[in-house]
């Protein structure tokens, strides 16, 4: 009887807060209802690299608030692709945001994101690369913020102590394995890199692979190419001329080279940053990287600004990253945190003004760009966990894993 | 009203049972009992509703029905985009249980590798959280020890504190040139670089004996596999990234535990141990014969507390590496959370909550069970 | 019991011993040196890193890098805790006051609240008289094993159906009243004598007299554990917040912090400034335990006695 009265007591409770709530919340289908003030107020999420960024991004948002009129509040986020879930999921994001690659096709596919590609009336000064990869069901959804791509960078110092010049520079596979070999002496190691496919794909694309098909629509991770760039990796790591960061102690490859543990390493625009402020007294060439069976190859990589499709400010916040992606301001991103301009145009002048990052402009021409698909960024991470025992595992098997966890995950998308 | 007058002269409930608990509306009981029910105040039915209201409601909205409601989204295929609620939503049946358990995969090898993660933290954190609780417990319960009520206030201490604050300062001790390393360089010891060692413990200890080659394994181990791990991964033990989280969760764990046999410890009659010392016993028979066989009843609950505690962790995972390297911190609490709001399939995620939840119930419930046993045949002893 | 035991009990019944000193007579010196030995190095063991959590507050980057074990900061500077309380310009990301006080908010409502709450809902189990009191009194227990972390989506799906994702009503509602606390009130209703309640009754007092102006008063040491306990709950809680907020205008000194240390690596790893950060947000639980570890010590062992 008692246990009746509190049952019913609890459940008819339970039902009213269930029916009266439910609505208010939950409902992407309305279109957000669009603010028309004239002075609208905009709030901007950005993950930073460091201070320079933040400093750099805020400076660039004043410069658009005094020009349009309206307020534009920059929040540096923690923990970008969390806090942005979470924002999408309750349906209160920031109004403009970037959004990694990683994560665009989970945005895009969710109805996250405005997709306002056909409101730049000049959208084709980006790389068409770039362009591909934040594109969704043939649309382009949203500007990349800018990019960057690898590059062979070596420690000068080392690299003349071993009695090498700069036409010694590897142009091969070959040359790579014999210069590493060559620097390989006295605690310094010949390559050091991260054991990760964002940096070891580079070889993939080398020998004519890739993890997916050019519209990444089907995996191709299963293939002899791919095989054959893994394996390449894993003869320099049992030979003992190349490592990865971890095994000397360092968290990247950029780190390494800075400690004198590597002579070379591959990174990407960031590591000018990076040693500028960590290991300013260590001098380092960047080179382009050694092209393999299929010719060169590198890997791009972006951010882009993402408008929410539930912001109540979708026309200022369109108007905001057209300020933020001209070519004037991705110039003065580009000298504030090294960053190489999305449009090609800015692109060119920025290799003018910097002959240093001439390979990593160049590498822009056959860069292959970020893998985007819905729900791959588990798959990704665990190619990268595999990844880790590369040198003693069987690079087939590391790919047949991809391969069928990566088609579980286009299966589970569509 | 004489029926009250009554009782408080008659004094049926004396301070003499104060802790009885008083019988349940709708039980049969003696004619006195039932008088005594009728004998409340008017209106006291009412004032009980009221009195508990907020915390039904509390419980009901943020208990209950998230349960009611997860479970419905465990069903879906859900984005956290649309309304679960309504018919727009992918119901797809026991998809993301069965991806999780049967169904050969990402998923499942991900949810096999955190279920391994965490039996291996819960069976190094709970003995060790326990013997050092005993362990201090009895020291701060030595009655000639100077400075007993400062020792058990440092040792409780980590307790107290916030489990984020204590994981920074862990993240700092055990950097790759941090304090514990130099610590360790003092008696030769090269210390690993403990967050970033994916390396499970037992393999490098059977690699060490030159037993297995870790970097290499063959035969049986490698071959065979459950649940999408090879053997070889299921029983290489816990990574030493995963060390340094046990270690934490027995460092804070430890006071709180060492309180609870310290009551013990003081509630064993001291007759007891006076005429087992009268016999002449020594401290290790003391310990063994009398101190323990006491102890038993504690260090059964302080088990199961541990074990249901440990099946949890979750906020040290979240700040000392969210499953990094090489997914051997993953526990099944933090892939739950980042299948939902990292890869924003959060019928995935509630799937996964609901496996936990099962989990930690029969374990609650075994506990539970196990205690009233105990606690009825200590009753009839007494 | 033996007759051994018995007649020892006998005994002692007629000699009253001093219950202070010890049953075993005292470890001989030298084994009583190395005792004292190991237990200083094992209170060290749990001292040292609050030590160096204080130490390292006041080092530079590069010195907290090079010398992460020293006691004493080569280069002392105040620096991270002048980033903390916004004093100097590079306080982005770490906005520790905002944080500070949606913490001490949160604290004292969630704390008020409970307190209320809980012991109305104890009372009424262990004294009021009404249907359905031992069903609820079951549901209180089950709700008792339902553990936190499995939770997180289900409590994430709860906020946002009712509009409460991302504020502070959503933060503080749902922490408002915990089953916890409810047991540890009803054990201590229960153990108080019904005559007090019975002479206020003849009095003519009503329930909600009787409960808030006899029995609360004399409840004051459950109340102060109670209290405690939920300061110190509230204040160090992670997942709900995780759960329940997104901006960083709502982020407390658990999320905010969490979210700096494990995410935002971007201007180097800045351990000075973490380690301030949280012994910052240590320090409030940490001044009452030290003011009422007696409470603390009755709350872990109300905690651990669960049925």
């Amino acid at each position: 009887m008692g246990t009746r009265t509190a049952f019913a007591a609890l459940a008819t409770c339970a039902a009213l807060l269930v029916t009266t709530g439910c609505s208010s919340s939950f409902g992407s289908d309305k279109e957000p209802e669009q603010d028309k003030a004239a002075k609208q107020k905009l709030t901007v999420l950005i993950a930073t690299s460091g201070d320079a960024e933040t400093q750099a991004v805020k400076a660039a948002a004043a410069g658009y608030a005094k020009e349009s009129g309206n307020t534009v509040s920059v929040e540096v986020a923690k923990d970008m692709n969390q806090q942005l879930a979470q924002a999408f999921a309750g349906h209160k994001p920031p109004d403009v945001f970037y959004v990694n690659s990683d994560q665009f096709a989970n945005y895009a596919k969710g109805g996250s994101l405005y997709p306002y590609g056909d409101r730049i009336s000049d959208a084709d000064d980006f790389s068409q690369q770039l362009r591909t990869s934040f594109s969704y069901d043939g649309k382009l959804v949203c500007l990349p913020k800018d990019t960057s791509t690898l590059g062979l960078a070596i420690n000068t110092d080392l690299w003349k102590k071993a009695g090498l010049t700069e036409k010694d520079y590897p142009k091969t596979w070959e040359e790579l394995r014999t210069v590493a070999g060559k620097l390989t002496k006295n605690g310094v190691t010949g390559l050091v890199t991260s054991d990760e496919y964002q940096r070891l794909g580079v070889f993939m694309k080398q020998a004519g692979g890739w993890l997916t098909d050019a519209d990444q629509k089907k995996m191709t991770a299963d293939t002899v190419e791919n095989a054959k760039g893994l394996s390449f990796v894993q003869s320099l790591l049992k030979s003992g001329s190349m490592k990865f960061a971890k095994q000397v102690d360092t968290s990247w490859g950029g780190e390494a080279l800075g400690k004198g543990k590597a002579a070379m390493t591959i990174e990407g625009n960031w590591l000018e940053g990076g040693m500028k402020l960590d290991y300013p007294d260590v001098k380092y060439a960047i080179a382009p990287l050694p092209a393999g069976p299929a010719g060169q190859g590198t890997l791009a990589f972006s951010n882009c600004w993402g408008v929410a499709a539930d912001s109540a400010h979708r026309d200022a916040g369109v108007d905001l990253v057209k300020y933020l992606t001209s070519a004037k301001q991705q110039l003065a991103f580009a000298d504030a945190f090294g960053v190489m301009p999305s449009r090609t145009s800015a692109l060119t002048s920025y290799a003018e003004k910097r002959p240093t990052a001439k390979a990593w402009v160049d590498g822009s021409a056959h860069a292959q760009g970020p893998v985007t698909i819905a729900g791959f960024d588990k798959v990704l991470s665990q190619f990268n966990t595999e990844l880790q025992s590369l040198r003693t595992a069987d690079p087939k098997k590391i790919l047949a894993d991809l391969q069928r966890n990566g088609e579980q995950a286009i299966a589970k998308g569509h | 009203m004489p029926i009250r007058t009554m009782r408080v002269s008659g004094a049926p409930r004396s301070t003499g049972s104060p802790g009885a608990p008083d019988s349940a509306p709708g039980e049969t009981g003696t004619p006195a009992k039932a008088r005594a029910r009728r004998a409340g105040l008017r209106g006291e039915g009412t004032w009980g509703w009221l009195f508990v209201s907020p915390m039904v409601l509390v419980l009901g909205l943020f208990m209950v029905l998230p349960i009611l409601m997860a479970l419905w989204v465990s069903l879906l295929h859900w984005d956290g985009q649309s309304n679960p609620f309504s018919g727009q939503a992918d119901f797809a049946g026991l998809d993301n249980y069965r991806s999780l358990l049967t169904q050969d995969g990402l998923d499942r090898t991900l949810f096999a590798t955190s279920l391994r993660n965490n039996l291996y933290y819960v069976l190094l954190t709970v003995p060790l959280q326990t013997l050092l609780a005993l362990g201090l417990a009895l020291i701060v319960n030595q009655r000639l020890l100077r400075g007993r009520g400062a020792l058990r206030t440092t040792f409780f201490f980590p307790s107290v504190t916030s489990s984020i604050a204590v994981s920074t300062v862990f993240l700092f001790l055990f950097q790759g040139s941090g304090a514990v390393n130099s610590m360790l360089s003092w008696i030769g010891v090269k210390g690993p670089n403990w967050f970033a060692d994916s390396r499970g413990v037992l393999s490098l200890v059977l690699g060490g004996l030159g037993i297995v080659d870790p970097e290499r394994p063959t035969g049986m181990l490698a071959d065979h596999s459950t649940m999408g791990l090879s053997w070889f991964e299921w029983l290489s033990g816990p990574s030493v990234a995963m060390c340094t989280l046990i270690l934490l969760a027995v460092w804070t764990t430890s006071g709180t535990f060492m309180l609870i046999f310290l009551a013990a410890l003081q509630n064993i009659p001291r007759e007891l141990e006076e005429s087992a010392a009268m016999e002449g016993v020594n401290r290790r028979q003391m310990l063994r014969y009398v101190t323990l066989p006491a102890l038993r009843p504690v260090l059964f609950l302080v088990l199961t507390l541990g074990l249901i505690s440990t099946w949890q962790v979750f906020d040290q995972v979240y700040v000392m590496g969210q499953g990094a390297p090489g997914n051997t911190t993953l526990t099944p609490a933090f892939l739950s959370y980042s299948a939902g709001f990292d890869n924003a399939d959060f019928g995935q995620g509630a799937a996964i909550a609901f496996i936990l939840l099962a989990l930690i119930l029969v374990l609650t419930v075994l506990q539970r069970w196990a205690l009233r046993e105990r606690g009825a045949r200590t009753g009839r002893n007494r | 019991m033996t007759a051994a035991a018995t007649a020892v009990r006998e005994r002692t019944r007629r000699a009253p011993h001093d219950r202070g000193r010890p049953v075993l007579s005292r470890f001989r010196l030298p084994w009583r040196l190395v005792g004292y030995g190991a237990v200083l190095g094992l209170g060290l063991l749990y001292l040292l890193p609050f030590a160096l959590q204080l130490v390292t507050g006041f080092k530079t980057d590069p010195d907290a890098a090079a010398h992460p074990l020293s006691l004493l900061p080569t280069t002392p500077t105040t620096a991270a805790y002048q980033r903390l309380f916004g004093l100097s310009q590079a306080a982005d990301g770490v906005p520790f006051l905002r944080w500070l006080g949606n913490s001490a908010l949160i604290a004292v409502l969630v704390t008020a609240g409970r307190v209320l709450f809980d012991s109305m809902a104890g009372y009424a189990l262990a004294r009021l008289r009404f249907r359905g009191r031992s069903v609820l009194f079951g549901f209180v227990l089950a709700v008792m094993a339902v553990p936190g972390v499995a939770l997180l989506i289900p409590k994430f799906l709860v906020l946002n159906t009712f509009g409460l994702f991302d504020t502070y009503t959503g933060m503080i509602l749902p922490l408002m009243v915990d089953a916890a606390g409810i047991f540890i009130m009803k054990q201590f209703f229960e153990s108080v004598p019904r005559e007090v309640e019975e002479a206020a009754r003849v009095d003519g007092a009503g329930v909600f007299r009787i409960f808030w102006s006899v029995v609360l008063p004399m409840a004051r040491p459950a109340l102060i554990t109670l209290t405690i306990l939920s300061f110190q709950g509230s204040w160090n809680e992670f997942t709900h917040f995780l759960v329940s907020t997104q901006s960083g205008q709502y982020e407390t000194l658990t999320t905010g912090l969490a979210r700096f240390v494990s995410g935002g690596l971007g201007g180097g790893t800045q351990y000075p400034l973490k380690l301030a950060a949280a012994l910052l947000s240590t320090l409030p639980v940490a001044a009452l335990f030290f003011c009422f570890q007696r409470y603390f010590v009755s709350g872990a062992n109300a905690g651990a006695v669960k049925e």
